[in-house]
Formats: C-alpha cells, structure tokens, sequence
C-alpha cells in the first residue's frame, strides 16, 4: 500500500513541476531544500512516547520533525525516501569523542585535545579548536553519528580537563552545536605527570575549587588566598556555572571509591555530576541510582588495565541500567574517535550479549543520552519538533554488518563519502579486474 | 594417545638436529628448534570426546555446512559430515541453532608480555620493547610472559585457542615470537605449542624511527632503518656462508654469535619472518631489501595499505596480516581503509585479521564482520565461510601450522568453538572451546573459571547485590 502511495507521490511530484523544487524529489538523493522530505515505509524507534512504529511516515520540514506515524499524509510536493521496511533511529549521540579536535592522534600539530602543556585548566574551552574539514567527522557520520559531545583531555591543572561542546556531523561550515555543556574533570591514581599527585589532592583541589567559585562573588575578594596559587581567576570563574548547578561536572574516574566520592562531593555542593569512563560504578549502582547520577559507559571494557578498574566487567551496563541509573554510551577511548560510530554501535551491541536489553542500548545512545546532556528538548528522539536527525539502517542497527543507508542531520540528507570510501574507489579498479595489473592467474 | 603423540614429537627434535628445520618429517614437519632454550611442557588435558549434531559449521576450508556433525575424538577431528553415528562414550551436543568455527587463531597479539594492570613502573617499556640496541633478533618473547595476564582468559572466552605474541616493534630486529595455547598454564613453557616453527619479528616506519630518535641514536629515518637491516643482513649472509663452509667441512664453525644466528636462520627459511610495516613505499622497499639476501618474508603485520600493491604482496607470496578498520593514530596509518582485507581477499592475496590489543584480541570474530561487510558493501561477494579463514586457517598458515589447526578436517587438532549463533553476529558468544579436544572455556560453566590470580580476591570484582 505505501509503496503504491510512493509511486503516486512520485508522479505528483514529477507533476508538479511548477512547484518549488524538490531537488531529487523519489531518488532518495540530493539536498532537500527547505520542502518537506517524507521517510516512508519506515520501522521507526521513535524513542518518544509512541514507541516504535511499524510501516511509519516521517515527515521532516527544514531542520525539524514535522510528524511521525502510521497514518501520516505525505503532502503533496514532498521528496520521498523509501525506507523500505528497514530500522530507523534517531541519529546516534556519541557521548564522548574528539571529533573536530584531533586529526591523526600522535601527530601534535593536528591534536586540540588538552591543555597539557599550558596555563589553562578549568577555563579552557574546547569549542576554539573544532575543526569542520576534519576528515574523521564524514566517517563518524556515516556510520550513523548524528551528534557528539566533544570531551577535553586532561589539563595541566589537575583534576581539571575543561569544558566540552556538543557538535553534530552535519556538512556544514560549523560544528558547534552548544558549548559549555560540561565541566570535564578526571580523578584516578597517581599514574602520570598530569596526574602526579594522591587522588586525595585531587579531591581536595576539586573541592576547594568548587567552594571558591561557590561564593557569591566567585572568590573574586579573596585574590591573595592560598587558592590562587593554583587555580587561576579564569579556572575559578569557568567553575562558577558548575557550583551554581546550571552546568553538569563530567568526572571521569574509575574506582569504585572515586565513584562514591563522586557521590558525595555532588551532595556536598548540591552540584550536578556525570560520571565517564566509571567501569566500575556498577559497584555502586544502587546509590547511584539513588542520587540520579548519570553514568557514560563503555559495555566493552571488562579488563583490569589499571589498578583503578580492576571490577569492569561486561555486563556493568545491565547492572547500572537494571538499577535505574541513566545510561549514556562511549567507544574505547583509542577509537572513540576514527571509528566513532562503529565502536560506539559495536559497544552497544556488546552491552546487549551481556544483559543490557536492545532498547535500553537504543536509549543510551539516543533520548537517554540526550536527557543526560540536558537537550532532549532538541535531538534524541523522532518526535514533532525535534530536530530532524535520523538514520536508515540496513538492518539491526548493532551489528557490525549493518550500516547506515541514509543519514540525516538537522533535515539535511548528508554524504555517505569518506576519504576512505574514496581511497577505497581509486584503488578497486586494480582489485577487480579493469585496470588489475600482474598475472590473471594470481589467484 | 597422548604419551605416543609426546614420544612422537621427541623422536622428531632428535631426527632434527641443531638449528635445521624439520620440513619433511611426515605429519609433525615442524618441530621445536633444539636452539631453543624454553621447551615447550605443554600437556593437553584430557579429551571430551564429542558428538556436535545439527549444527551451521564454518569449516576454515572454505566451506559451510547446515545441519552438520562434528566428531571430535582423542584430541583430534574424526570427521564432519551429516551421518555420524556416536561411538560408545562419546558425548553429543545438539548444536540446534548454534555453530561451530576452528579455533580461533590471533597472529599478532602481546598479552603476556604486556600484562594486566599496566602499572606505572611497567609502563616505561611493558615487557614488549627491548629498546637498547634495534638488532636485538636473539631475544625470546617467551622470556616475558605472564601466563596470569587475565587477556589470556578474556580471549579465551571469545574462542581465541592459538596466540602468537610477538615482541613489539620498536627494534628493527625484535626477537623471536612465541606460539602459544591458550590454556591456564603456571609457566610460559606449558603454553608454548609444541613443535611451533619459530617466529622473527622486525619492523619498519614510524616507531623505530620514533623510539630511537628520542634516545639521540639512530634510525632517525627510513634510510636509516633500510640502513639498518643491511648492516645485520650483511653479517648475518657472512655469518651464514661461514656455517654453511662448516658443514660442508671446508672449515671450523664460526664464534657462535646468536644475534646473527637468529637472522642467518630467518634468511635460510627456518624461522618466519614477521615484520610490521603500514605503509605500501614501506613493504615495497622491504620486499626488495629481502629479495637482495634471499630473506624470505612470511607476513607484513598491520599492512594497512597492502591494498595498494596486491600484485607485490602476490607475487612474492607474502601475507598480510591486517586491521578491521583501526586508523588515523599515527601518520603511517592515514590511509587504513576497512575494505582492505576484502580487497587483497578478491585480488587472491593472503590476507589474515589480528588484534594488537587485548580488547580486540576478546572479539576477532567480530573485526571480522567488519572487514566482511566493508567488503560486501563495496559490491565483493566475500561470504561468511570465507571470512572465516582470516582468523582460522590464513593466520595458521602463516605461523606454520595449518596442517595442525585452523580448520576442521579430519586429523587436525580439536580445536572447536561453538557459538551461542551466527560469529558474525555482535550478540553471539563463545558457548563452548576445546583445545586438543579438551573442553577448556564453558560459558556456562563455574563463574571463577579461569579467573587469573591477579584477579583472585580482588573485592572490586565481587557481584553486589
């Protein structure tokens, strides 16, 4: 039946050619302009109140959901993609990356990630540094990565990383979709110059920060304090929106002792915290759960790497989820970023054989992520008035067999093309046969 | 069963001799070099004979049987069919809905060597690097293993049973690897595959460049590393003119020198050379420094632009042993794309997967799905049953032992995975795992099974309730 509605559609829209133009209009192909693009045919996880919805019509208008549902009209004029009974999501919300600030990881010149090696702590702002030509945001994209938030790594001011942004894959000329999401801070052993002190100091320098920028005038009265010593005027007012609670603290830290540190430095100081990288918070799932503190997890990291995460286990995301603790999902921190959507979807899956049930790991990379970042109000679920950000998948969107076969962001249909898919092009030719040099009976 | 298998292999080292290699001796052609310090101690435990019916089998030949029966008997495959009757005292599994790969066979790994918690004071060099001089082909990675690393386990519990640790890939010469079961064992010694031919690892590009200019010593640069295995390959051709003057009696043994010994057997064939290099100017330069000396090359290990110069890689009958889709963490690897195993699979190369990583070493079946599907995405008709073999019998052939593992075909070792469903699927795990037929991994089994000593007593790892 909706495939007969296509082709009439289809006809119409060939009809009207008067209209304003719906450039490639039934091809499934080109920029949708500001007309209403309808996704047919679609197994839609809405990830909103209605649920999943099968054999749905997804209208788009400009950047925004229109309507979702089974009895959708298409209007006339509208572009038409068949989604063909395949799944379709929301775009995925990496929860942590370095999209747009590193290129080629060991190569300095193109690594934004930290304040390492210069003055800033809490003030450094990674939203400066985000690069839109990055050649690694068209394959984050086209495995199905609509959104991400960008994490600092770790500053010379420690505990602090600085604050991260929220960007989107989109093809335009800027990434930036929210800055100052979160305060980004890391507590773990004493394993490195940057970290070169007891988790005790780190506590403490953490606290005091935060009970200095809790002051109404920031600490600004108090300059010759012991305080300023180490943390800067500029560290002390980026920390102000964290003590005042209007911006979530991200602790990356692992121990379970950390964890519930963690747990009472939000109590203490009323403040909202997010805990990334926490393998083992499912220790603490429980009081978690209770003080609604929100956990970004990797489901694949089950290895005692460091004395810090001895606990990690595979099923620590069905533990935290079957606690009731929000979950949002993250990579390996090595490929978190190149391979941001396979890792990430590879991640999810991996949840999922160790007792995450499938939609909660939907959730957590979709509305449940995006209610933890504070802009579920904008993107994570396919809902009237969302952004217009969703996935076609060629099948369970998990599987490492699956991939995406439309992506769209912010209602714009983008270019599954990478720098890789075209070294892979140039080079084919030679594999299958037209331009193949050597002998034919090489195999 | 066993004591002759044991006695067999004996009778063998004596019929080999120092430092010859033993191609030839019928059904174990390879055996433990006597130049070998460390003997392998492994012992199978004892078989589970057993009947799978029903089940989807991905042979590692190349082939895909429904409804199939795998008979495992005495530590080795009897036979996989469709009518198999159960011998008395055989134990049947009704594998309904359920497969059965080979062993899984990871051909580049450093568990052991770099063992879990990294701790500080190990982080300076792991046990991997032996960093000092970048001719260090004498050294033996066995000498680093700590058979309570929990990778071991971890990987087991994704069906990895052969684990090739390599040293890493700082020096240009970089030791001999080791072949391992991936059995619990107390010494290194009782992991070591008996009768595993030796492996040399060397490397190329950007960390010998990267380690050594740090020290202030050379290689600073590709010319330097080019530089550099000449320098060795030059002694070690003398070295070996010299041994070989010897044996024909034309005058004394030289100084027993075991740097260039090492590299005198890899340039006779005795010992495999591994050598990691990513970029295709990299292995091209290499492949001809080897042909020079008459080095054979048995694999390229990281190769992620091989899929630039299959027609090298063919030609001279070097494998290539990849990444699913791993890029962009140093400049060498800029131009990894995910297709490259699919592609030098089509144009007929020798490709394999590996894991580097103890996190990818848990879940080689899936980096295959993602080379497999890169493949299939880019119109290469690469099935299951072929994939398969990256990480079966392509990287058994590559370590010499595919007339021993990597496969199911009657007589090889019993080396079995059944899997809770499709291996290309991210849901499915490892439900059982036999090495020699023993069952050594059952999911389903004591959850302490294999929990490493490190791990024993950790509170951390307590269920709560």
């Amino acid at each position: 039946m909706k495939s007969i509605s296509a082709v009439l559609l289809l006809l119409l829209t060939v009809l009207w050619a008067c209209a304003p133009a719906p450039d490639g209009a039934g091809t499934g192909t080109g920029q949708s302009g500001s007309t209403v693009t309808a996704i047919i045919n679609a197994d839609a996880h809405t990830m909103a109140a209605a649920g999943r919805i099968g054999n749905a019509t997804i209208l788009l208008q400009g950047a925004r959901v229109a309507a979702v549902g089974a009895d959708i009209d298409v209007p006339d004029g509208a572009r038409i993609i068949d989604a063909r009974g395949n799944t379709v999501t929301p775009g995925l919300i990496a929860s942590a990356t370095h999209l747009g600030l590193v290129e080629v990881s060991s190569s300095l010149d193109t690594d934004d990630r930290s304040a390492s090696s210069d003055m800033l702590g809490a003030s450094f702002d990674i939203r400066y540094g985000l690069n839109f030509n990055s050649v690694l945001i068209p394959v984050a994209r086209a495995d199905g990565v609509t959104h991400a938030v960008i994490v600092p790594s770790a500053s010379a001011q420690t505990p602090f990383a600085g604050t991260g942004a929220l960007i989107s894959t989109g093809a335009g000329d800027d990434l930036l979709v929210q800055s100052d999401i979160a305060m980004f801070a890391g507590i773990d052993g004493p394993s490195s110059s940057q970290s070169g002190q007891s988790r005790s100091s780190q506590w403490t320098a953490l606290r005091l920060a935060l009970g200095q920028a809790a002051r109404p005038d920031g600490g600004s009265g108090d300059s010759g304090s012991e305080l300023e010593a180490v943390l800067r005027r500029a560290d002390l007012d980026a920390l102000h929106p964290v003590a005042e609670g209007s911006m979530p603290l991200v602790l990356r830290t692992q121990r379970e002792s950390d964890i519930r540190q963690a747990v009472a430095l939000a109590r203490d100081f009323g403040i909202r915290v997010i805990l990334y990288q926490a393998d083992e918070a499912w220790r603490a799932a429980k009081l978690l759960a209770e003080h609604k503190i929100p956990v970004i997890l990797d489901p694949m990291a089950n290895l005692p790497r460091r004395f810090d995460n001895i606990g990690a286990r595979l099923d620590a995301a069905a533990i935290l989820h079957r606690a009731g603790v929000p979950l949002a999902l993250h990579a390996w921190e090595f490929q978190m970023s190149h391979n941001a959507g396979q890792e990430l979807r590879q991640a999810a899956g991996i949840g999922i054989a160790n007792g995450l049930p499938w939609q909660a790991a939907l959730e957590a990379l979709t509305a449940g992520a995006a209610r933890i970042w504070g802009i579920e109000q904008h993107i994570g679920s396919l809902e009237a008035g969302k952004g217009a950000n969703l996935v076609i998948w060629s099948g369970d969107p998990f599987e490492m067999t699956t991939r995406p076969l439309t992506v769209i962001v912010d209602g714009q249909e983008v270019p599954l093309e990478t720098r890789q898919t075209l070294l892979r092009d140039r080079y084919m030719p030679m594999i299958t046969g037209a331009d193949r040099p050597g002998q034919e009976n090489s195999r | 069963m066993l004591g002759d298998r044991t006695g067999y292999r004996a009778r063998t080292l004596l019929a080999c001799g120092v430092a010859l290699a033993c191609v030839g001796v019928p059904a174990l052609p390879h055996a433990q070099p006597a130049g070998n310090p460390f003997p392998s101690t492994y012992r199978p435990a004892a078989a589970t004979d057993t009947l799978f019916l029903n089940a989807t089998v991905l042979d590692g030949a190349g082939n895909r049987h429904e409804r199939a029966s795998l008979l495992i008997r005495d530590g080795l495959v009897a036979a996989l069919g469709t009518d198999i009757e159960a011998p008395a005292g055989v134990q049947t599994i009704d594998a309904e809905g359920r497969w059965i790969t080979p062993g899984i066979v990871d051909p580049h790994s450093h568990l052991g060597s770099g063992s879990m918690p990294y701790t500080p004071v190990e982080l300076s060099a792991w046990d991997v690097n032996e960093i000092g001089n970048p001719a260090a082909p004498h050294l033996y990675v066995e000498t680093t293993i700590r058979t309570q690393d929990p990778g071991f386990a971890a990987a087991l519990a994704g069906g990895v049973t052969t684990i090739q640790v390599l040293p890493g890939s700082v020096n240009l010469f970089g030791g001999y690897s080791v072949i391992l079961k991936n059995v619990p064992a107390r010494t290194p010694q009782a992991m070591k595959f008996p009768g595993a031919p030796p492996g040399m690892k060397m490397a190329c590009g950007e960390n010998p460049k990267y380690n050594y200019s740090e020290l202030g010593k050379a290689p600073y640069t590709r010319m330097g590393i080019v530089a550099g295995y000449q320098e060795v390959l030059d002694d070690a051709t003398d070295y070996l003119n010299k041994l070989k003057r010897s044996r024909r009696g034309e005058n004394g043994e030289p100084p027993h020198d075991p740097k260039l010994a090492a590299v005198a057997a890899a340039l006779e064939g005795e010992v495999r050379v591994h050598i990691h290099c990513y970029r295709a100017d990299d292995m091209a330069i290499v492949l001809d420094v080897a042909s020079h000396y008459g080095l054979p090359i048995t694999a390229f290990h990281h190769a992620s632009e091989a899929y630039k110069i299959p027609d090298l890689l063919v030609e001279r009958d070097v494998c290539s042993v990849v990444f699913a889709n791993w890029w962009g963490f140093k400049m060498e690897v800029f131009d990894a794309i995910r297709e490259n195993a699919a592609m030098l699979e089509e144009y007929g190369a020798c490709v394999t997967l590996h894991s580097d990583s103890a996190i990818t070493g848990q879940r080689l079946n899936l980096e295959a799905a993602k080379a497999m599907a890169a493949g299939q995405h880019a119109g290469l008709d690469i099935p299951r049953r072929v994939a398969i073999q990256w990480i079966t019998l392509n990287p058994a052939r590559i370590l010499g032992l595919e007339d021993r593992i990597g496969s199911l075909e009657p007589g090889k070792n019993a080396d079995v995975v059944l899997w809770s469903g499709d291996p290309f699927s991210v849901y499915t795990r490892a439900d059982l795992v036999f090495i020699d037929g023993a069952l050594i991994y059952d999911r389903f089994g004591p959850a302490d099974q294999h929990v490493s000593d490190f791990i024993l007593g950790q509170p951390a790892q307590e269920p709560r309730p």
